[in-house]
């Protein structure tokens, strides 16, 4: 055995091994290669037992030589591997396309009724400018829903509110939510800023544009010097927060509970102003009604209208709906058909 | 109130257009609602002047006629009437005119003969009321005119408020008008001729009720021709909405519209002895009324009648027998005024509101009885001719004067939130007719009147007097004044700022909670519906809900106590005659609908309330009800269908609590059969003295599925009660540190009865598990080989740890020990290995 010998088997085995790894085709088999090559037992280690055969001055040059295979054979192994991995991958990677434009995994939906919605809406606007919640009872007694709110037995202001009683003794329903005004009152004292949404009812047949059940938001504030013009600044810029920026105005009104009573227009959703059927041509939309609490309510409330005034507003919940969602049909709200709350997801 | 601009301008000038004036009322406080076009519905319809007008060679009853309407040759037209003639102008609807009523007018042949339109009667045209003959026009009328462009007129109609009954005439809106521009308004001239007898020897008045009519005038005419009014005045009434009756009665309702003063006429020769006696009905007494419906007359009816009997039901409608008829010559005009509330009772006892009911409601000022008995009599002689007797009866000839109503104007400016001079508001008062002088000293200020009158002392404030027209009953307080200055000054003037006072306190609102439970329950999937309050007693009876209050495992400060159902007396309909004592039949309706639209996948909530009266009086508690029905998880391309069952609602209940920050509920199976699945419903409520949630959640029998038609295979219903759901009461959720030992985990198989409940199983692992156990998850659930048919196998998850060490096998097996001998003891259970 010599050196050239040697070294003559070394370069084969490095050939036959480069050979056979770039003709593998799976990770596996690679695995055996490196085994058979480079292992303990391998066939790199089986060459170089002839070094001790060698004369001493031979054997560094056999070593570098063997190191040179050794390395060729790891390095051809390492490259095949990534190549082999690589190729895999692509394979998989190919096999697992899936449709990406199917829909996706349904997760189930609900949706939230616009008039709690638009109650929330609303409590939000009046919650930044300090405006606490309250509720009333829906089953009234006549003197809180009428008679405290300066409407008399036979006021003719009564036809404003068709009535629905009960079977217990001066109870009915409310038609409205003002008496929440005189039960706040009562239980608080200034400064009052109040909200008060709520059901009502009243004796009304039922079309696209009436229902005998609806809700209402009342609103009161009650303090020393409280004005008109804070009434204003207030709903001017509700109007602004729920409706954007539009003109606003407040025109005459009539409630026995306020004096002075206006009405506070919108500039029309619908037509910005100019003219629509849905503004009776006018330009406007009425959102809601309001005035100076009456001194008659005030004392009824427990607070004196020399020191103490306030103002009070009511808006119906389903108009300010209406306006924000373009329902067509007030029966729509308590009907539930799932084709109508489906839209408000 | 519908107002004819032609008719308005006769007392005040109007410079500008409808559309202006609409909008200075409206911004006055005379809500315009409507502009309408009168005579927009004449289309088509010109003057024309009557050439010739013959026989009908084939038709007795009809005639030929030849029209001019100015330009063209003239057209043929056949027409039925009898009261034509050469000369006549008339109104002509050409062919292609469509009528009032949509009536179309066409060339066509009438008995033979071409007719090119026709000749229209006051009647066809809306007019007046004259079906029978042609509407004659004044021999001025121009030739060819649009009828439209000469008799058609602008209507505003005005929306006048309660409290401004002076305003509900056309005297009375002038004067708004004259507020708004700065015009003069021009009062009718009244003048009476009187001739003949003194009307005492006609009429004697006797007033038995003198609160409840507190001035009567009378006036009496003789020898009237009835007929039909002028049809300038059936135009008129027309065109404001009155139908015109003849020249009498339409002299009243002239007078009710010009100056808001309702008035009667009585056919003069019906009333015994010429004499009205005012009192209320006696028992039993009984009046045909004008719309010939005889009516039984109660005792606290406020009539007019005779020495025989009632003629009239005062301030509301007049006696059919007493009524005015082409016989009548004799007339006796009552121009009264009666007690408002009284009117208004009388109006709902009858179910009868007449024109003059809803002014005499809105109160009267007393003058305009004098005054609207002089106008009636100048009108009926006027369109009806006869003589008037001298004078007037009058029972309370003194009329009141101004009433005087200090005001502050430092208060007005306060209450209005604008500086305004005392200057400029006593010169925006006297617009409305109100004079102001300075007060005297010490004069003090009506802030409120009744029922809970206030009057103080102005102290160094300046005061001053306002003087009220008679007519404006309305100014009662200082308030009143201020919504004079504001509303003539123009509310777009009313400044507008943010408060700048004091907030008020903290209030914990009751829309926190069911926010939450809102936005949990819509991200769980379920649809909210808000539904009706009164539903049908058919609905609460058939459903058999039961009450909570029965039932010892609820929490008794969390249920709604048992009552009685709150009905409504007056009811719109049976369907929603009664105030709901539970969500369930409400949800169900809701489930009926979607099922009819084809929708049968219904998974819904409702925070809503249930009524009962108890000890009385009404109760109200906030319920949050559940419904769900069809698919949890409808069939996709990626998943199979999966129906909602019970287990869900169970489900989204504990997520509640989850999202509440409550302790997770437990549950005791209800076994009471109909309304329910008989082992299929269950009470949820937590432990003792941790008790915020609690109810039902039941799936329904199929007997109550099929009392409401439904389709569906199951159904499940629950009410539930949670603590803040009327008044938010906050939670704070306490923080463990995180454990610094590991947990480990055991998994337990236990095999017990089918009889025993999962309630029961994890009830006793908990209570032997000790003080290592920190959680109990149920993950499997088996039954079948090697099982006996009579067993079902729970499999558990318990964790355990300590807060000091990590835990040992020992520690472990110690605790098992303990659970198996446990459940074996307590539940017959043993372990599956």
């Amino acid at each position: 055995m010599d050196f050239e010998s040697l070294s003559g088997d070394l370069r084969r085995l490095k050939e036959r091994a480069l050979g056979e790894i770039a003709k593998v085709a799976d990770p596996a088999a690679l695995e055996q290669l490196q085994i058979q090559y480079l292992g303990k037992k391998g066939d790199l280690t089986a060459v170089l037992r002839g070094i001790g055969a060698l004369p001493a001055e031979d054997r560094p040059r056999v070593g570098a030589v063997a190191n040179e295979v050794d390395e060729a054979v790891r390095g051809a192994l390492a490259e095949r591997g990534t190549e082999l991995r690589n190729v895999m991958q692509a394979q998989r990677l190919a096999a697992e396309q899936v449709d990406v434009t199917l829909p996706g995994r349904a997760v189930p939906r609900g949706t939230l009724h616009p008039i709690p919605e638009t109650i929330a809406a609303i409590a939000e606007v009046f919650g930044q400018f300090g405006f606490v919640v309250y509720e009333g009872p829906e089953v009234e007694d006549d003197l809180t829903n009428f008679q405290m709110l300066n409407i008399a037995l036979d006021h003719p202001a009564r036809d404003l509110w068709d009535t629905l009683y009960v079977d217990i003794p001066g109870h009915l329903l409310r038609t409205h939510t003002s008496p929440g005004q005189i039960r706040v009152m009562q239980s608080t004292r200034p400064p009052i800023r109040a909200l008060l949404p709520g059901r009502c009812f009243r004796y009304e047949a039922v079309d696209a544009s009436h229902g005998f059940e609806f809700f209402q938001v009342e609103g009161l504030m009650v303090d020393e010097g409280t004005s008109m013009a804070d009434l204003k600044g207030l709903l001017d810029e509700f109007a602004h927060a729920l409706f954007g920026p539009r003109k606003t105005r407040f025109r005459p009104g009539y409630y026995p509970f306020t004096e002075p009573s206006v009405a506070f227009d919108v500039e029309c959703v619908v037509c910005g102003g100019v003219g629509c059927p849905a503004c009776s041509k006018s330009g406007w939309m009425t959102i809601l009604g309001a005035g100076m609490v009456h001194p008659v309510v005030l004392q009824y409330g427990g607070i004196d209208p020399e020191r103490y005034q306030g103002f009070a507003f009511g808006m119906g919940v389903e108009r300010i709906s209406n306006l924000r969602h373009a329902v067509p049909d007030l029966r729509y709200y308590l009907e539930n058909d799932l084709r109508f709350l489906e839209q408000f997801r | 109130m519908r107002v004819p601009l032609s008719w308005l301008r006769e007392y005040v000038d109007v410079e500008l257009s409808p559309e202006q004036l609409a909008e200075r009322l409206t911004l006055l406080g005379m809500e315009v609602q409507a502009i309408e076009q009168w005579g927009a519905d004449w289309r088509s319809v010109v003057v024309g002047e009557l050439l010739t007008v013959e026989k009908h060679p084939h038709a007795d009853r009809l005639h030929l006629t030849t029209v001019s309407v100015g330009s063209g040759e003239p057209l043929h037209i056949v027409c039925g009437a009898n009261n034509i003639a050469p000369g006549q102008r008339v109104p002509v609807a050409l062919p292609g005119a469509v009528l009032p009523g949509g009536r179309r007018i066409e060339r066509t042949e009438k008995m033979g003969i071409a007719s090119e339109g026709m000749l229209c009667s006051g009647d066809e045209l809306h007019i007046t009321t004259d079906a029978d003959g042609i509407l004659i026009l004044p021999p001025a009328t121009p030739l060819g005119r649009d009828l439209s462009e000469l008799y058609g007129d602008v209507v505003l109609d005005v929306d006048v408020k309660p409290n401004r009954g002076d305003a509900l005439c056309l005297v009375g809106l002038a004067r708004e008008v004259a507020a708004a521009t700065g015009a003069t308004v021009r009062w009718p001239e009244i003048a009476v001729e009187e001739a003949g007898e003194p009307v005492t020897d006609r009429l004697r008045v006797e007033i038995r009720e003198p609160e409840l009519c507190t001035r009567f005038v009378g006036r009496w005419v003789s020898g009237a021709k009835i007929g039909p009014s002028p049809d300038w005045v059936q135009m008129r009434l027309q065109a404001a909405g009155m139908r015109p009756i003849n020249n009498v009665v339409d002299a009243a309702n002239y007078v009710m519209l010009e100056l808001g003063k309702p008035t009667h006429t009585f056919n003069g020769a019906t009333v015994h002895d010429g004499t009205i006696i005012v009192r209320r009905a006696l028992p039993g007494e009984r009046l045909e009324t004008l719309d010939h419906i005889e009516r039984e007359l109660t005792p606290d009816t406020l009539i007019i009648a005779d020495p025989e009997g009632p003629i009239g039901i005062a301030g509301v409608m007049g006696g059919f027998d007493s009524e005015i008829t082409d016989a009548t010559t004799e007339i006796a005009i009552e121009s009264a005024v009666f007690d408002p509330v009284s009117i208004r009772r009388t109006g709902h006892r009858y179910a009868l509101r007449s024109e003059a009911s809803l002014r005499f409601e809105k109160g009267q000022e007393a003058r305009l009885a004098r005054i609207g008995a002089d106008r009636v009599a100048q009108l009926t002689v006027a369109w009806a001719g006869g003589s008037i007797a001298r004078g007037r009866i009058d029972t309370a000839p003194t009329e009141p004067v101004s009433a005087r109503l200090a005001f502050r104007p430092a208060r007005v400016s306060k209450l209005l939130g604008a500086s305004i001079s005392v200057d400029e508001q006593r010169d925006l008062l006297r617009r409305v007719g109100v004079e102001t002088e300075a007060a005297p000293t010490g004069t003090r200020i009506q802030v409120a009147v009744e029922p809970k009158a206030l009057v103080v002392d102005a102290g160094s404030e300046e005061v001053l007097v306002a003087v009220v027209p008679t007519w404006r009953r309305d100014l009662a307080i200082e308030a009143d004044v201020a919504e004079e200055i504001a509303r003539v000054r123009g509310y777009e003037t009313t400044p507008a700022h943010l408060p700048e006072t004091l907030m008020p306190a903290y209030r914990p609102s009751p829309l926190t909670v069911r926010e939450i439970v809102r936005g949990a329950l819509a991200g769980a999937g379920l649809s909210e519906v808000v539904t009706h309050a009164l539903v049908s007693p058919l609905d609460e009876a058939r459903l058999l809900w039961p009450e909570d209050a029965d039932e010892p495992a609820l929490p008794a400060q969390l249920v709604a106590q048992s009552g009685v159902e709150i009905a409504v007396t007056n009811p719109l309909s049976a369907q929603h005659s009664v105030l709901r004592q539970h969500l369930a039949a409400s949800l169900l309706d809701v489930l009926s609908l979607n099922e009819r639209q084809g929708r049968p996948d219904v998974a819904i909530f409702e925070i809503g309330k249930r009524y009962a009266g108890v000890d009385g009086g009404p109760r109200e508690w906030t319920r949050l009800g559940l419904l769900l029905s069809g698919a949890a998880e409808p069939a996709s391309w990626n998943r199979t269908a999966r129906q909602y069952d019970l287990d869900d609602a169970k489900g989204i209940l504990e997520l509640l609590c989850r999202r509440l920050g409550l302790p997770e509920p437990s549950y005791v199976p209800d076994t009471r059969g109909f309304p329910f699945h008989p082992g299929r419903a269950l009470l949820a409520r937590q432990e003792a003295g941790n008790e915020a949630v609690a109810g039902r959640l039941a799936e329904l029998h199929p007997d109550a599925l099929a009392e409401w038609d439904l389709r569906a295979q199951r159904v499940i219903v629950a009410e539930i009660a949670i603590a803040g759901l009327d008044v938010a009461t906050p939670r704070r959720i306490h923080v463990e540190p995180i454990p610094r030992f590991p947990e480990v985990e055991r998994d337990l198989a236990v095999i017990v009865a089918e009889a025993r409940t999962a309630a029961e199983v994890e009830a006793c692992i908990r209570s032997h598990g000790g003080n290592l156990l920190r959680r109990v998850r149920l993950f499997d659930l088996y039954r079948g080989a090697p099982l006996a048919a009579t067993e079902k196998s729970l499999a558990y998850r318990l964790v355990f740890g300590a807060k000091d060490r990590t835990l040992t096998e020992a520690d472990l097996d110690a605790v098992t020990a303990e659970v198996t001998r446990g459940l074996k003891q307590e539940l017959g259970a043993h372990l599956r290995s």
